[in-house]
C-alpha cells in the first residue's frame, strides 16, 4: 500500500502497454477486414465480398484435411510430449544422481534450444533414406533404404518425433525440477505403507504436481500451433498434403500459390478466434481465482 | 532387490539413451561440416574422414549468409533491447502494484503468445506493403517486438514478485522513492532471473522462421531464411554446407544453454523456498 | 521539518500522539479508534494474538500503510500525509530485509546517501554505530553470508545510525532461536538505556514485553484492550483476556455461581470447588454467577481442612519445570492448573486438595468479560 499515489504505474506500464496494443490489434484488425475482401497479392483493386471466404472454407477439402491434420498433430504432440516429459523427469528423479540430474538436464536443454529449422534439417538428414544415420542399420540389414517421407502416416509420425524430441526432453527438465519441490514426507509415508515404486510416482507425485502439469501442457498446446517451420523443412506438407496442418495451408494460399492473401486471411482469423476462445476456456479453467 | 536393481539399470540406460539422442544428431551435423560431400554421401555414414573447412568458408563468403547473420544479429538485438526496456519496467509494476485491470493486463500480455504467427504474419504482410516497408529491417523489428515484449513481461513478473516485499519498503523508510527503489533495489536483486528472461527472449527470436519468411524477400532476410534456402539449390544438395550452416545458425541460442539452465535452477529453487 | 537537522544532537520532541486511528481495507475495518500518547524516550511495547492489528498499526506510524482515519503526530507535526522518511522514524523488519546485493556496510549507509551526508561523517558514524552493535569485522560481507543473529543486528545498525526521532521494531526476534532471543533482547534493552530513543515494539510474545516495556498495549481485534505498565497489567487486568494472556503458566478462569452474599463476604461455587472472597472489592450487586481468574502460583496446597472452602481433585497432568511442578487437577470435566514446589511431589492419580489465595484472585462479568476488581481495591 502507498501513502502517496504515485505515477510509476502507469509510467511503466503505459508506453509497454500501448505498443502492445497497437502491434496486437492492428493486424487483427486488419485480418478480419481483409478477410471479408477478395485481395490478391499484386493485385491493385478489391472489393468486398464479405463471408463469402468463409462459405468458400467449409467446402474446400483440402482446408478441412489442413484441420484434420492440425487437430491430429496437436493431440499426437502434446500427450506423446507429456507422456516423455513425466518418463524421463520421473526416471531422473528416481534413478539418477545429483551429478547426473545436472548433465542430463543440461544436455535435455539442447535440443529445444535449437532453431527449428536447424532441428528440422539435423533429423531431416538423419532420417535420410541413402545417407541417414538413423536409417543407415535398416539398410544394412535389409538392403533396402528406408523412406521415412514417403508414407503418409510415417512421415507425420516423424516430423511428430522431432517435435516431442525438441520438447519433452525439456518438459522432461522442468518435471524433474518440479519433483525436487515435493516435500519428501508423503513419499516417506507411502513406502512406509509398502507402495512399490511406479505406485508411489502414480498415486503421490503426480497428483500433488497436477497443476503444474496442466500448466505445461498447456504451453505445449500452444507452442505445437508453431510447428509450421518443422513441417515446411523436412516434408512441405506432403507426401501429398498428408502432413499440411491449418498454418501451412494458409501460408501456401497467401504466399505461394496463387497469392490469395483474403482468403488466407479468413483462415488466419479463424485460427485466431479458435485458438483465443479455446485457450481463454482453459486458462480460466486452471485459473480458478 | 534383484528385481529393483533390474529396473534401475534399464531406466539408466534409458536415460543414456535419451542424453544420446540430445547430443548425437547435433554432434553429427557438426561433425558432418567438415566434410567432403563424398564422404557424407557415402552409403555407409562415415566416422573418420579428412576434415575440410571449406563448407565454413563457403558459407562465411556468401553474401547471402553473412547479411542474414548480420540482419538476424540487428533485429534480434533491437527487438530484445526494446522489449527489455519497456517490459521490465511494465514487468515491475504490475507485480507490485495492485491494479483493477492488473489482471486483464496480464492476461492480455499472455494471450500474445496464443496467437498463431502465421495469422499475424499475413495481415502484417499487407500493412507493411502499404506502408512500403516490406522486406525491411524495421518491419521485422517491429514485429518481433510483440514476442519480445510479451515475453519478457510473462517472465519477469514472477521475478519481481520473488523480490521480498520487506526489503522495497526497507527502501521506502530509508527514503528512497518508487522509481529509485525500482532501478536500485528490484532491479539488482531479480538480476539473474531477468537475464534468464531476456535470455529466452532472444532465443525465440532467433529462431523464429514463419514471419520473417512472410515479411522479408531479400533485403532483411533472417539467418534462419538463409539456411532453409541453401538446401533448394538445385538437385545437387550441398549437404556439407547445409550442414556448416546449420551448425552457424545454432550457435547463439546454443551459447545461452548456461544461462537458461541457471535461470530454470533460480525459478526452482525459488518455488521450493516458498513451500 | 527539514530531514538533515533531525540528523543534529538537538533535544528533540518525540512524542506520539495517536487519535482516533482508522484502518479499512474496502469495506473491513480492522483497527477501530486507537487512541495512544507515547511519551519522550518511552518505550511502548504493542502486545497481542496474531490478527489484533498491532503490525498494522505499527506500520501506520511508520508510513508504510495509509491511515484511513484520524490523527497521527509525532514530534508535534501531523504526519498522516508524509512519507516514511519525513516522518523522522527507522524501522527494524521481522526478516531484517537487508538489501541481499549490498554489503553490510552499504546497507547501513544506504538511508544515509541519499540525504547527500558529506562522506567522511558517514564514514564515522558507521564506524560508531558497527562499535556499539559489535559489526566491524563484517562491514565488508554481503547479508547472506551473516547468521541471523548478526542480520539482525546490521538491521539494527540501519535503524540507529539515522538518529531517528522514532525507533518501530515489527517483531525483531522472531525469526531467532530461544537462545539468540534472549540474549539479543538484553541487547535491545541497553541500547534503549544508552540512546533512550522513543520506541514503539511489537511482538506477540509477552516475556519480550513484560521484560522490555515502559508500558504494553494490549491489543484485540484492532480494539486497545489495556494499557499500562507491565505491572499494572498483570497486577490489575482489565478483561478476562487480559488476563488469560498475560503470565506464564496462564491463569485459571472458571465460572462459579454466586452464594450467600451479605454485605462482607461471598462464596463462590463452581469447578468442583469453593472460594470466599471479600465482597467490598468486588462490584458484585445483582450477579447470580461470575467468571473467577486465579493464577497456578496462587493456588496452594490445603493440608488443614476436610471441607469447606477449597478444590478438590484428581491429579491428571505433572509437568516438571524444575524448581516447581504444573499440575493439572481435574474434577468432573473441568481442569485447573496449580503451581507447586517440586518437593510437594505429586502423583499422577493422586487426589489433591487447595485452596484459593483469596487476595489475589480477581472476578470477571461472565458475558463481556470486564474486571470486577474495584478501582479503589488494595492488592498485595
Amino acid at each position: 500500500m502507498r501513502s502517496h499515489t504515485t505515477r510509476l504505474p502507469a509510467v511503466f506500464i503505459g508506453p509497454g502497454l500501448l505498443v502492445l496494443a497497437v502491434l496486437a490489434l492492428v493486424p487483427t484488425v486488419f485480418a478480419i477486414a481483409i478477410s471479408l475482401q477478395d485481395r490478391e497479392l499484386g493485385q491493385a483493386d478489391t472489393g468486398w465480398v464479405w463471408f463469402s471466404n468463409y462459405v468458400q472454407l467449409f467446402s474446400d477439402r483440402r482446408f478441412l484435411n489442413s484441420v484434420r491434420v492440425s487437430l491430429v498433430w496437436e493431440v499426437l504432440t502434446v500427450s506423446a510430449t507429456m507422456a516423455l516429459a513425466v518418463l524421463m523427469g520421473t526416471l531422473m528423479h528416481r534413478c539418477a544422481t545429483p551429478r547426473w540430474r545436472q548433465v542430463l538436464s543440461m544436455l535435455f536443454i539442447v535440443p529445444v534450444l535449437l532453431p527449428r529449422v536447424s532441428a528440422a534439417f539435423v533429423w531431416k538428414f538423419a532420417f535420410h533414406p541413402l545417407f541417414g544415420l538413423i536409417t543407415w542399420p535398416y539398410k544394412a540389414i535389409t538392403g533396402e533404404p528406408l523412406d521415412l517421407f514417403a508414407d503418409p502416416v510415417l512421415a507425420l509420425l516423424t516430423v511428430a518425433f522431432v517435435d516431442v524430441w525438441q520438447w519433452g526432453l525439456f518438459f522432461g527438465v522442468i518435471v524433474l525440477k518440479l519433483l525436487e519441490t515435493l516435500p519428501p514426507q508423503p513419499f516417506e509415508a507411502a513406502r512406509l505403507d509398502h507402495a512399490k515404486t511406479w505406485e508411489v510416482y502414480a498415486y503421490v507425485a503426480l497428483p500433488m504436481l497436477k497443476a503444474p502439469l496442466i500448466s505445461l501442457a498447456f504451453v505445449k498446446m500452444v507452442e505445437s500451433l508453431r510447428a509450421f517451420d518443422l513441417i515446411y523443412v523436412m516434408t512441405r506438407g506432403g507426401p501429398g498434403i498428408s502432413t499440411e496442418t491449418l498454418d501451412m495451408y494458409a501460408f501456401s494460399q497467401g504466399f505461394i500459390e496463387s497469392g490469395r492473401i483474403s482468403y488466407a486471411s479468413s483462415m488466419a482469423v479463424l485460427m485466431m478466434v479458435a485458438s483465443t476462445v479455446a485457450f481463454t476456456y482453459i486458462w480460466k479453467w486452471t485459473k480458478p481465482s | 532387490m534383484k528385481k529393483l536393481a533390474i529396473g534401475t539399470l534399464l531406466a539408466r540406460l534409458a536415460l543414456i539413451a535419451a542424453g544420446l539422442s540430445a547430443l548425437v544428431p547435433v554432434l553429427w551435423t557438426f561433425l558432418n561440416s567438415f566434410k567432403n560431400r563424398v564422404d557424407i554421401v557415402s552409403a555407409v555414414p562415415k566416422f573418420f574422414f579428412t576434415p575440410t573447412l571449406d563448407n565454413y568458408l563457403y558459407v562465411l563468403n556468401r553474401e547471402a549468409v553473412a547479411a542474414g547473420l548480420v540482419n538476424s544479429i540487428v533485429v534480434a538485438g533491437a527487438a530484445v533491447i526494446i522489449g527489455a526496456v519497456l517490459g521490465l519496467p511494465a514487468a515491475y509494476a504490475l507485480a507490485r502494484y495492485p491494479l483493477r485491470w492488473g489482471n486483464d493486463i496480464q492476461f492480455f500480455v499472455l494471450s500474445m503468445r496464443f496467437l498463431p504467427p502465421v495469422a499475424v504474419a499475413i495481415p502484417l504482410m499487407v500493412i507493411w506493403l502499404q506502408l512500403e516497408l516490406y522486406d525491411s529491417r524495421t518491419a521485422l523489428i517491429a514485429t518481433y517486438t510483440l514476442l519480445t515484449l510479451s515475453t519478457v513481461i510473462w517472465l519477469a513478473i514472477p521475478a519481481f514478485k520473488a523480490v521480498p516485499k520487506e526489503v522495497e519498503e526497507a527502501g521506502r523508510v530509508d527514503g528512497y522513492g518508487p522509481y529509485a527503489i525500482f532501478f536500485r533495489i528490484a532491479l539488482p536483486i531479480a538480476a539473474r532471473s531477468l537475464v534468464g528472461a531476456i535470455a529466452f527472449g532472444f532465443v525465440l527470436v532467433w529462431n523464429e522462421f514463419l514471419i520473417a519468411l512472410m515479411l522479408t524477400t531479400s533485403e532483411a532476410k533472417t539467418l534462419p531464411i538463409v539456411a532453409s534456402e541453401l538446401s533448394q539449390l538445385g538437385r545437387d544438395v550441398p549437404w556439407g554446407i547445409l550442414n556448416a550452416s546449420v551448425i552457424l545458425l545454432s550457435l547463439p541460442p546454443l551459447l545461452m544453454v548456461g544461462v537458461l539452465s541457471g535461470f530454470l535452477n533460480a525459478a526452482f529453487k525459488r518455488k521450493r523456498e516458498a513451500e | 521539518m527539514n530531514p538533515v537537522a533531525s540528523l543534529s544532537p538537538e533535544p528533540k520532541m518525540s512524542a506520539i500522539r495517536c487519535h482516533h486511528l482508522i484502518k479499512r481495507y474496502g469495506e473491513t475495518q480492522v483497527v477501530h479508534a486507537f487512541d495512544l500518547d507515547v511519551a519522550d524516550n518511552e518505550f511502548v511495547v504493542f502486545l497481542g494474538p496474531s490478527g489484533c492489528g498491532k503490525s498494522t498499526i505499527l506500520r501506520m506510524l511508520a508510513g508504510l500503510e495509509d491511515i484511513s482515519g484520524g490523527d497521527l503526530h509525532i514530534g508535534g507535526q501531523r504526519v498522516n500525509d508524509l512519507p516514511p522518511q519525513e516522518r523522522g522514524i527507522a524501522m527494524v523488519f521481522q526478516n531484517y530485509a537487508l538489501y541481499p546485493h549490498m554489503t553490510v556496510r552499504d546497507n547501513i549507509a544506504f538511508g544515509l546517501k541519499r540525504l547527500k551526508v558529506p562522506k567522511a561523517e558517514i564514514d564515522s558514524r558507521i564506524k560508531e554505530v558497527s562499535d556499539t552493535l559489535g559489526l566491524e569485522r563484517y562491514l565488508q560481507r554481503k547479508p547472506t553470508e551473516l547468521s541471523g543473529g548478526q542480520q539482525q543486528r546490521v538491521a539494527i545498525a540501519r535503524a540507529m545510525i539515522k538518529t531517528p526521532k522514532v525507533f518501530l521494531f515489527d517483531e525483531p526476534l522472531s525469526n531467532l532461536d530461544a537462545k539468540l532471543r534472549n540474549h539479543m533482547r538484553i541487547e535491545i534493552a541497553k541500547l534503549h538505556q544508552t540512546l533512550k530513543t522513543t520506541t514503539v515494539y511489537v511482538t506477540h510474545d509477552q516475556h519480550e514485553a513484560m521484560t522490555l516495556a515502559d508500558r504494553i498495549v494490549l491489543l484485540r481485534d484492532g480494539r486497545i484492550e489495556q494499557v499500562g505498565t507491565p505491572q499494572e497489567i498483570f497486577e490489575r487486568p482489565r478483561s478476562a483476556f487480559v488476563a488469560g494472556f498475560i503470565g506464564t503458566p496462564p491463569m485459571n478462569l472458571m465460572e462459579m455461581a454466586v452464594h450467600g452474599l451479605d454485605g462482607g463476604q461471598c462464596e463462590l461455587r463452581g469447578g468442583g470447588g469453593s472460594v470466599r472472597v471479600d465482597a467490598r472489592r468486588f462490584a458484585l450487586e445483582g450477579r447470580a454467577r461470575v467468571t473467577l481468574g486465579v493464577r497456578p502460583a496462587h493456588l496452594h496446597l490445603d493440608t488443614t481442612r476436610a471441607n469447606g472452602e477449597g478444590f478438590a481433585g484428581e491429579v491428571q497432568l505433572i509437568e516438571y519445570l524444575g524448581n516447581e511442578v504444573l499440575v493439572s487437577v481435574g474434577q468432573g470435566g473441568e481442569e485447573i492448573a496449580v503451581l507447586l514446589p517440586s518437593a510437594a511431589g505429586p502423583r499422577l492419580g493422586e487426589p489433591l486438595r487447595f485452596v484459593a489465595d483469596a487476595q489475589q484472585v480477581h472476578l470477571f462479568d461472565v458475558a463481556t468479560g470486564a474486571s470486577l476488581l474495584r478501582p479503589d481495591a488494595v492488592l498485595h
